[in-house]
Order: structure tokens, then C-alpha cells, then sequence
């Protein structure tokens, strides 16, 4: 059997617990992983990146060491869990076991946060209606791959006029060596809620020389009519992961949506974050930034789905690439005929540190009224040698120019991040900057 | 140096653009305290020879030397050459989006300063510098250039020429673009600045910036030559008389190549 030629004879034994309906549901996804095709190299979001990077190896198994510095991480998370800067800490050791801490205000509050096979037991009226309605079987073979074998699952539930003003703040190990997570996050947020996410995948084999690790995540986001929900995704895996993630969220009238996917990790990089404006008024803005060195590739597309009449939407998605790293994004925007009175405004900017760098940029519209303002923009392009030589002339050199330049073109991405990890995101890309 | 080391000496300078020669060897000598001005109409090559002078990449300097307090710069890049001492104060100043003035100040300070320089100082200096050019402390967390207005940019150039305190100040063309209040304020800058140790060259079009600022010499570059050199009266001459005079003057020798 050849890699491609993957197939899930059987669900591994602990995914078979949980309800009934669950099972059901994972076996359907199994058989529909089957049956599907592997997507033809070429077809639509896989005209720069080979589908077979992302069949797992039959032979990986799920890891079973923890990255080393998620202890580190860890304890950080929970210190600012202690000091009242974080709401809800949860850890997933290498898919095995999750560490929920959370405030008590929060259990008062009546917020859920739970394994999610334990939360489609105990809380099945929350669970059932939404899980896998938003990523499922027709969304594509790799998504009914984590349908399937998800396991670590996090269930976050936020009650209706419930404000949780402090972020909930996960973090998914993919362990050390070159094995295979399948994590997955359900997020509920009721009518008038509001709360903020932050969801950080590390951790898998710092190269590809024995072999990718590989990560196939999946997010489903839904916000209530009139809610504010910040999902901040920070994809800072190692140097040899093979990563791959489907967001969906789905947003009521009223409700303000914020999405901030950072990726900086990985080997390769295929992201896939979307909005379905479901009700008048709803608001959605994505802030997003790939950051890549030396051979990293990166796949990112965004989708806004104007389902309602008057909804809003906003994209700045920002890549910075050096060395030989590569970028493809492609943005779509699609207005249903029946939502008039839509603004949409996307634009992708692209910085290209080295010449060995590439960066495709593909905006595409599917406008189906006329009564929309719909607007995007892109550009790829080096840093302006005159802007350098502007900082120059006032005794900056060329290397702390250039660092300079990139930090004000990240800037008011930066600005979104909410404060603790900001710092920590700055840090992250300034050492990377440093050391190029 | 000595106190009798010449500030900046041009000799026989030659300026290519893109293989084009736009400063056909021009000579200058300017001494710690004199202001010296370079006028000419469009297209004489005042810009170029000042961009030339800071070290921008598309203007290469092909013949001749320049020295700075009685160092060559020619072979230093830009950067080297500020903190040298040299400034360039910019026709069109860049914008930076996303690095605030005060960041960007702070930068450019501990560069001149070395890295382990104490900057304890930065934030009264910089306060007291920005109220002395009447600019709005909203300025400092604004990102550089990023949607001021001509005046705004002129005036932060000016914040930057007094807070890395060069040797020797160019200053391009710095007069246009402002109101007579902006105009005023500018002048005021670059006169608080000037002292006996350090230099000014002005570059500009116009005499109007003369009034404010008085030059010891004025050059007067026309093709890529300085064809006249006189004190501040050939400014008042040039304001009435314009620049055919000097081209008549020279009866044919200054040709447009």
C-alpha cells in the first residue's frame, strides 16, 4: 500500500467511547474519508501544495513524549491563570490528556469547558446540534480524516449575555517525534456573549529527516446574535510538522467576529479560515500574518460567506517571508444573492525579504447581487530600498533598518493580539528576524 | 582634528544617475560655523549632489572625494556616514507605517550613541525638542510620515536634526511645501541648532528660506557646475534678476547636456 493509498481500516480503540451518536458519527466519517479521492493536485486550494503531504504514514502513531518546552508554557499559562490575565487554561499533551484549569468566576458564569467526548455525553443538547455541522464529510477527504480520528477534542461553551472579558487560552502539543495529532475545538458562544480564544498549536520533530510529523486540525466557532468573539489561532509548530487546519465559524445577526490566525511554524503550512455571516448586521474581521524562513511553505485561505442581507466584512492578511520561504493565499469573498446591502473589503500584502522568496496572492469574488460594495487589494513586493535608505541616513544600518520595516508593516496586526501573548508573539518574530 | 580642519570638502565631485553625469565637478569647502547655500533652478543638480553626499544607492559619486572633518566618506555607507556626522535633511521625507517618530528617534539615537549607551535622557530630551518645534506630543506615538502633511514632515526632519546634533547638516529643499508660519518655525529650528563647531548647507530654489536662515556664501549650480559664488547679496540679486542673468553672464559656457 502506498502512502496515498491511506486508508482507516478501523477507529482506534478509545474513539469508539462516548455516545452513541458520536460513534455513528465517527464510522460515517471514516467511510467517507475512504471513499473520497485524494484532491487532485491543481484543483481549487491545491494549486500549491501536494495533497499527499498530508496523508498520514500507516505506521505513525500518535505521539507520546511532550514537546520540552511545553512544561515551560505550561507553567507560564498557569501563572497567568493565578494573576488573573487568563480565564481558562487548557493543555493537550501530544492528543493524549487535556488539563482544564479555569477561574471559579467562570464555573459560576456557567461556562463549559470540557473534553469534547465527555462534553457530547454530559452536554448533548449543546454538543450534538453543532458539532460537525460546520466541517463535515462534504467539506473535504483531509476534514473527514479529523472527523473521524479526533481526539483531544476541546468543548468551550459560553452561556447567552455572558461576558468573559479575560482570554480562555488552549494549547495542543504535537509531542517530539514524527507522529500524528488529529485535535479538534468546538466553540459555542451564546446570544450577547462575549469572550476571546486563544488557540496555540506547538510542539513535532524540529526537521523532516526522519520523517514530517504531521497535524490535522479542525475549528467550528458559533456566535450567537449580537455576540463579540475574539478566536486568536497561533500555528507555532516545529521546523518538521506537516500542518493542516479547517475554521469554520458560523455568525449570527448582530454578532462581531475577530480572527487573528498567526502562523509562524511548521514545515508546510495549510490553513483554512472561514466566516458564513448568518444574520443581518454580523460583522466579521480576520487580521491575519504568516511569517516564514528558510524552506517554509505556507497555504492560507480565508473565506467570507455573506449569507445575510447587511453584514460586514473585513480581511487584512499580512505574509513576510525570507530566505526561500513560499506563500500562496487565496481569498474569497461570496455575497448570496438574497444579501444585499453587504460591505466587503479584503487585502493580502506580501513582503519578500530574499529574492529566493515567492508569494502568490489570489483574491476571488462570487458576488451573486449588485447591491454590495465590494473591494480588494493586494501586493507582493520587496521592502522600499528608499525607505531604508531613509532610516540609514539617521545612522540606523541596514540590518536593524530592515527589522524596523518589518515590525511597522506587522504593527497593527500586533495591535490586535491581546496584550500577554503579544509580547510573546513580538518576541517570537523578532529572534526569528534576528537570526536571519 | 584640528580647529582649522575644513568640516566638509567637496573636490572636483562628479555625480552619475543611472550612467547619466549630473554633477560635472563641483569644489566647496565649508568651515565649522558658515552657512552656505546652493541655489539653481530645476534640474541643476543641487538635489543629486546632496543625495550623492549622504550615500544614496542610485546617485554614485565618480570622480573626486569628499571629506568630512578630514575624513574621506566615500567609501562608507549611509548609515556610517551619520553617524560620522552627517545629515541629510530629505526634499521628500519617507513615511514608515507602523514605527511611531518616538520609536524611530530612539532608534536612530542609540545608533549614533553605541548600544550600550545610557538612553535615560531620551524622553526629556525628546519632549523638550518636540515643544521647542511647536510639534503636538501626539506626533511621537504617530508612525513616521504616514499621512502628515508637507509641513508635519519638514518639521519632524527638523526633530531629527536636533536631536542627533551632526557636524554637518544638508538640508534639501527644506523650504517647500511650507506655509510662512511652518516656514518660520523651520527656520527658527535650523537657527537654534546652528552653532560656532557645526556646518549647515542649504539646498533650495528659492531665496525666501534666506531670509530666515542667513548664509555666509551662496553657490549658484547650474548643469551640474557651481557657476557664481558670492555672500548672501548674490541670493538678493538672483531673487531679482533670476537665473538667465547668471547663464548670460557666462556667455555660453554653462550648457544644458
Amino acid at each position: 500500500m502506498t502512502p496515498l493509498e491511506y486508508t482507516i481500516d478501523n477507529l482506534p480503540e478509545g474513539l469508539t467511547e462516548g455516545p452513541q451518536w458520536l460513534s455513528d458519527k465517527r464510522r460515517q466519517l471514516r467511510l467517507s474519508f475512504n471513499d473520497k479521492p485524494l484532491p487532485r493536485r491543481g484543483a481549487h486550494l491545491w494549486r500549491y501544495t501536494d495533497p499527499g503531504k498530508f496523508v498520514p504514514n500507516s505506521s505513525a502513531t500518535a505521539p507520546v513524549t511532550a514537546s520540552p518546552s511545553l512544561a515551560q508554557i505550561e507553567s507560564e499559562l498557569f501563572g497567568l491563570l493565578e494573576k488573573k490575565h487568563l480565564a481558562a487554561v487548557v493543555v493537550d499533551k501530544c492528543g493524549q490528556t487535556a488539563t482544564i484549569r479555569m477561574s471559579d468566576e467562570l464555573g459560576k458564569a456557567g461556562v463549559v469547558i470540557l473534553p469534547l467526548e465527555k462534553a457530547a455525553q454530559s452536554h448533548t443538547p449543546l454538543v450534538e446540534p453543532h458539532l460537525y455541522q460546520l466541517i463535515n464529510s462534504e467539506f473535504g477527504k483531509f476534514e473527514a480524516l479529523n472527523g473521524a480520528l479526533w481526539q483531544s477534542g476541546v468543548f468551550v461553551y459560553i452561556p447567552d449575555k455572558t461576558t468573559i472579558s479575560l482570554p480562555i487560552h488552549l494549547v495542543r502539543d504535537a509531542g517530539t517525534a514524527a507522529s500524528q495529532v488529529f485535535p479538534r475545538l468546538l466553540i459555542v458562544a451564546g446570544k450577547n456573549a462575549e469572550a476571546t480564544i486563544i488557540d496555540e498549536y506547538t510542539g513535532g520533530p524540529s526537521d523532516i529527516s526522519s520523517g514530517a510529523g504531521m497535524s490535522h486540525g479542525a475549528v467550528e466557532l458559533f456566535a450567537g446574535a449580537d455576540s463579540r468573539v475574539r478566536y486568536l489561532c497561533l500555528q507555532r509548530q516545529a521546523g518538521g510538522m506537516n500542518s493542516y487546519l479547517t475554521c469554520r465559524a458560523r455568525i449570527d445577526s448582530g454578532a462581531q467576529m475577530v480572527t487573528i490566525p498567526l502562523a509562524l511554524g511548521a514545515n508546510l503550512s495549510k490553513q483554512n479560515f472561514g466566516v458564513i455571516l448568518n444574520g443581518k448586521g454580523a460583522d466579521s474581521r480576520i487580521f491575519g500574518l504568516a511569517f516564514g524562513s528558510q524552506y517554509q511553505q505556507f497555504d492560507n485561505h480565508t473565506l467570507h460567506h455573506h449569507a445575510a442581507g447587511s453584514t460586514t466584512s473585513n480581511i487584512d492578511f499580512k505574509v513576510v517571508l525570507a530566505d526561500k520561504a513560499t506563500s500562496a493565499y487565496t481569498g474569497l469573498i461570496r455575497i448570496d444573492h438574497s444579501a444585499k446591502g453587504c460591505q466587503a473589503y479584503q487585502e493580502n500584502r506580501n513582503l519578500l525579504l530574499n529574492p529566493g522568496t515567492r508569494a502568490e496572492t489570489i483574491p476571488e469574488l462570487e458576488i451573486l447581487n449588485e447591491d454590495v460594495s465590494c473591494t480588494h487589494g493586494a501586493t507582493v513586493g520587496p521592502i522600499d530600498p528608499m525607505q531604508v535608505f531613509y532610516l540609514q541616513c539617521r545612522g540606523i544600518d541596514y540590518d536593524t533598518a530592515e527589522r524596523l520595516i518589518v515590525a511597522g508593516f506587522l504593527e497593527k496586526t500586533l495591535q490586535i493580539v491581546p496584550g500577554d501573548l503579544r509580547e510573546r508573539v513580538s518576541s517570537l518574530i523578532r529572534t526569528r528576524l534576528e537570526a536571519m | 582634528m584640528s580647529s582649522h580642519t575644513p568640516l566638509l570638502v567637496l573636490k572636483d565631485v562628479h555625480v552619475e544617475v543611472e550612467g547619466k553625469e549630473v554633477v560635472a565637478g563641483v569644489s566647496l569647502t565649508i568651515n565649522a560655523g558658515e552657512t552656505h547655500a546652493i541655489m539653481g533652478p530645476n534640474g541643476s543638480g543641487k538635489s543629486s549632489l546632496s543625495n550623492a553626499l549622504m550615500g544614496h544607492p542610485s546617485y554614485k559619486i565618480t570622480r573626486g572625494d569628499v571629506s568630512l572633518a578630514g575624513r574621506s566618506i566615500l567609501a562608507m555607507s549611509a548609515d556610517e556616514r551619520s553617524r560620522a556626522g552627517l545629515f541629510l535633511a530629505f526634499q521628500y521625507p519617507l513615511a514608515i507605517p507602523g514605527v511611531t517618530v518616538a520609536n524611530f528617534m530612539r532608534t536612530a539615537l542609540m545608533a549614533h550613541r553605541g548600544k550600550d549607551a545610557d538612553m535615560s535622557d531620551f524622553r526629556k530630551l525628546f519632549k523638550a525638542e518636540m515643544a521647542a518645534l511647536s510639534i503636538d506630543e501626539k506626533f511621537a506615538t504617530r508612525y513616521v510620515n504616514d499621512g502628515f502633511s508637507g509641513g508635519e514632515k519638514k518639521r519632524i526632519e527638523i526633530l531629527q536634526l536636533s536631536m542627533l546634533q551632526p557636524k554637518m547638516a544638508i538640508l534639501d529643499e527644506t523650504d517647500s511645501g511650507l506655509d510662512i508660519d511652518a516656514l518660520k518655525t523651520v527656520s527658527q529650528g535650523i537657527n537654534r541648532f546652528h552653532n560656532k563647531s557645526n556646518g549647515i548647507l542649504l539646498v533650495t530654489h528659492y531665496q525666501r528660506l534666506l531670509d530666515y536662515v542667513k548664509p555666509d556664501f551662496v553657490h549658484v549650480m547650474m548643469s551640474g557646475q557651481f557657476v557664481k559664488s558670492g555672500g548672501a547679496e548674490l541670493a538678493l540679486k538672483l531673487e531679482d534678476l533670476g537665473y538667465d542673468w547668471v547663464s548670460e553672464e557666462n556667455g555660453g559656457k554653462v550648457t544644458v547636456k
